[in-house]
């Protein structure tokens, strides 16, 4: 049972490995997701990052896509909102290697499941 | 305090005025660092946190402690209290948000839509593991009269009547169609699920299909959802591959197949009786009812056509029980509706509601009110077939009874934010000309009523109407109600008759004033260059398409409105706001 996925948002991974999700349906591959994906999954490999990067579903907030989940160990997970390809590079080294949140992106938003 | 860093999200939430979240994120870094816990605290200054106009509101996670109108000097009482000793600040504590509830959008944006082990993971196919193994179909049905749940496509039918139904039919042959043939403009729920949980709407059919005997189904999704076909295609492949499909599903004796066809786009074969003439592969147009599907449908045999929102719901109420989903909602709206929520709203895109909110916390609570700092005119719901709501009912709680009360309908869950820029006529025209477009052209009342109807609109917003025309189109609207043969004809007439309802004074005003508030009808403008603004650029003559700007450099220049087009150029390009449009 992965815990984890269950746990949902604001509690942190519990698996030891980083997750990465990007939206990835009609509205946020419209809104540059692709790109994203793409760039996430390059840049990582380039830096040697033991991460898990990976497509989900439009989570509803269509308006700020392309929506980018990330999941470590040992932060809460959060929901980064209009990210690009230059914001996607930025989680990378600040928010996977330095563990240092990105200021002014991330959405959070009252929900229950 | 917890093992894990906790981070403090900050955000400004109040619309007017200087954003002060950086100072405050300042004031609680200050105040971390003399606290002595800055390595394990990051404060970070948040794009939306989904509540607005409670002055700076902030967030603690893991903890998940929510509090609004944080003034500086509470920073240090929350940094004491709750980062310290994990004792809540009563008095800042925000309780009681509008929030969403996740049942059919569960598993979108959570899991991979891709991966069947991801959906597994999360309780995937135990609903249909609980029907096959456990429970005989009239107990399945017996469940689902249990939540409650109605049709999610607009009547809101009890989906367990339609199944029972369709079970007490004898043939030999029955069938399952899921009706993902979404067409409503501005509605794209069913897009989203299939594209983001395509497994739970499969299984939804699955067991359908056991409930009511049936071991074929159909996916009917219309072709401009190509990434939706996609990921539905590969889903069955892996259903099949785990054994959910195809011959003696999890070693019962029940089989079930399962198909993809695509809708070529015509709106009226989102109708059950077009959807299943389309299906076989005739002209997509409806019949009269009945006999209804369930006793006469796909090839004269018995089937249920399901929307997908409604089959979605389906595996959760196995899950977690017929009594726990109708614990959700109204008394007579069960469970949770998901609205697309779209024009001219700061937060556009879908939510997921409990039945029986008000419209005020969707569109102000969850939508964060008009963009732009607007004033809210009204919402359309419904799509074509469903009405407009003026701002001074948007108290009424969300649900199927309430929504017809007042003229519209819940629909597929379309809902169109209007703003003082809207003008009434011209979104009536809208619908109603996509109704006229999308009629099959098979019933009179449909087919020559609608277009009747649509002349005498246009004759009202170009300011050639009169008293009578309103008459005349209540007239038409009745007899569309009456003696169309489906549902698009009868409900066409729907956005009209609510605007009549509601903005009846925006009708007079076009027919007596020949005025249009909000400067939409463009026949009824008048352009007119102001002499103390202008400053004779000669802008606006040389981009008239009709010379209707005459004048010099000297005298300056004026439209002649004889000539004038009312195209709006004149008003477009002036760099000076010289020219006024009334």
């Amino acid at each position: 049972m992965n815990k984890s996925a269950k746990e949902g948002r604001g509690h942190p991974a519990d698996d030891g490995r980083g997750v990465i999700k990007v939206g990835m349906s009609s509205c946020g591959i419209a809104a540059g997701a692709g790109e994203v994906f793409e760039a996430l999954t390059k840049e990582a490999k380039g830096r040697g990052l033991n991460l898990e990067i990976k497509k989900c579903g439009c989570v509803g907030s269509c308006y700020a896509e392309p929506l980018v989940e990330v999941r470590l160990p040992c932060l809460p997970t959060v929901l980064y909102s209009r990210v690009n390809k230059e914001i996607a590079l930025r989680i990378l080294d600040e928010h996977i290697v330095n563990k240092r949140l990105l200021n002014d992106l991330i959405i959070d938003l009252p929900m229950k499941r | 305090m917890s093992t894990t860093p906790t981070i403090i999200l900050i955000k400004d939430t109040r619309l007017a005025g200087v954003d002060t979240t950086r100072d405050v994120q300042n004031v609680f870094e200050k105040c971390l660092k003399e606290a002595g816990i800055e390595s394990h605290v990051q404060a970070v200054r948040a794009a939306d946190m989904g509540v607005y106009e409670r002055g700076v509101v902030v967030k603690l996670l893991p903890q998940n402690v929510f509090y609004g109108n944080v003034k500086d000097e509470d920073v240090s009482l929350i940094v004491n209290k709750t980062l310290k000793k994990g004792e809540l600040v009563e008095h800042l504590a925000l309780r009681n948000l509008p929030s969403q509830v996740r049942v059919v959008l569960r598993n979108c944006g959570v899991i991979n839509p891709e991966s069947m082990e991801e959906y597994i993971q999360e309780k995937g196919y135990e609903g249909l593991r609980k029907c096959l193994l456990h429970l005989t179909p009239a107990q399945v049905i017996d469940e689902m009269k249990k939540s409650g749940l109605r049709g999610r496509g607009g009547a809101g039918f009890p989906t367990w009547m339609k199944w029972n139904l369709a079970r007490s039919s004898v043939a030999e042959q029955k069938y399952v169609i899921c009706n993902g043939d979404e067409g409503d403009p501005g509605a794209y729920m069913d897009r989203s699920v299939l594209e983001g949980d395509p497994h739970s709407v499969i299984e939804g059919m699955i067991i359908a299909g056991y409930a009511i005997g049936a071991s074929k189904g159909f996916f009917y999704i219309r072709a401009e959802y190509p990434l939706a076909v996609e990921r539905i295609h590969l889903a069955i492949k892996q259903a099949y591959e785990g054994g959910f499909l195809g011959q003696n599903i999890l070693g019962t004796k029940f089989s079930f197949d399962l198909d993809v066809r695509l809708g070529a786009g015509a709106f009226v074969c989102g109708e059950e009786t077009a959807l299943m003439a389309s299906i076989e592969g005739k002209r997509g147009t409806p019949r009269p009812r009945p006999p209804f599907p369930t006793q006469a449908g796909l090839w004269e045999k018995p089937t249920i056509i399901n929307n997908v929102e409604t089959l979605a719901n389906v595996p959760v109420i196995f899950q977690r029980g017929g009594d726990w989903f109708s614990a959700i909602g109204t008394e007579k709206s069960k469970g949770t509706k998901v609205f697309a929520i779209t024009g001219k709203v700061k937060n556009s895109g879908l939510v997921e509601i409990p039945m029986g909110i008000t419209m005020r916390e969707i569109v102000y609570g969850i939508g964060g009110g008009a963009a732009d700092g607007k004033k809210v005119l009204a919402v359309q719901t419904g799509g074509p077939s469903g009405g407009v709501i003026p701002e001074s009912h948007f108290d009424t709680p969300v649900s199927y009874e309430h929504l017809q009360e007042l003229g519209s309908i819940m629909g597929s869950g379309g809902m169109i934010v209007m703003d003082e820029d809207d003008c009434m006529i011209d979104i009536v025209k809208f619908y109603l000309g996509f109704c006229v477009e999308e009629s099959c052209g098979k019933c009179a009342p449909c087919r020559i009523g609608g277009y009747q109807m649509l002349k005498l609109l246009e004759k009202i917003s170009e300011g050639n109407g009169t008293d009578q025309d309103v008459a005349s189109i209540k007239r038409i609207a009745k007899a569309m109600q009456k003696a169309s043969l489906c549902a698009l004809g009868q409900t066409a007439p729907n956005p009209v008759l609510s605007t009549l309802r509601y903005f009846e004074d925006e009708y007079k005003q076009h027919i007596g004033d020949k005025k249009c508030r909000a400067g939409k009808c463009g026949k009824l403008l008048q352009y007119r260059i102001m002499p103390d603004k202008c400053k004779k650029c000669r802008l606006c003559q040389l981009k008239c398409p009709s010379n209707a700007v005459v004048g010099d450099k000297e005298k300056g220049y004026e439209v002649v409105q004889a000539k004038c087009v009312k195209c709006g150029v004149c008003y477009e390009v002036c760099k000076f706001e010289a020219v006024e449009r009334i």
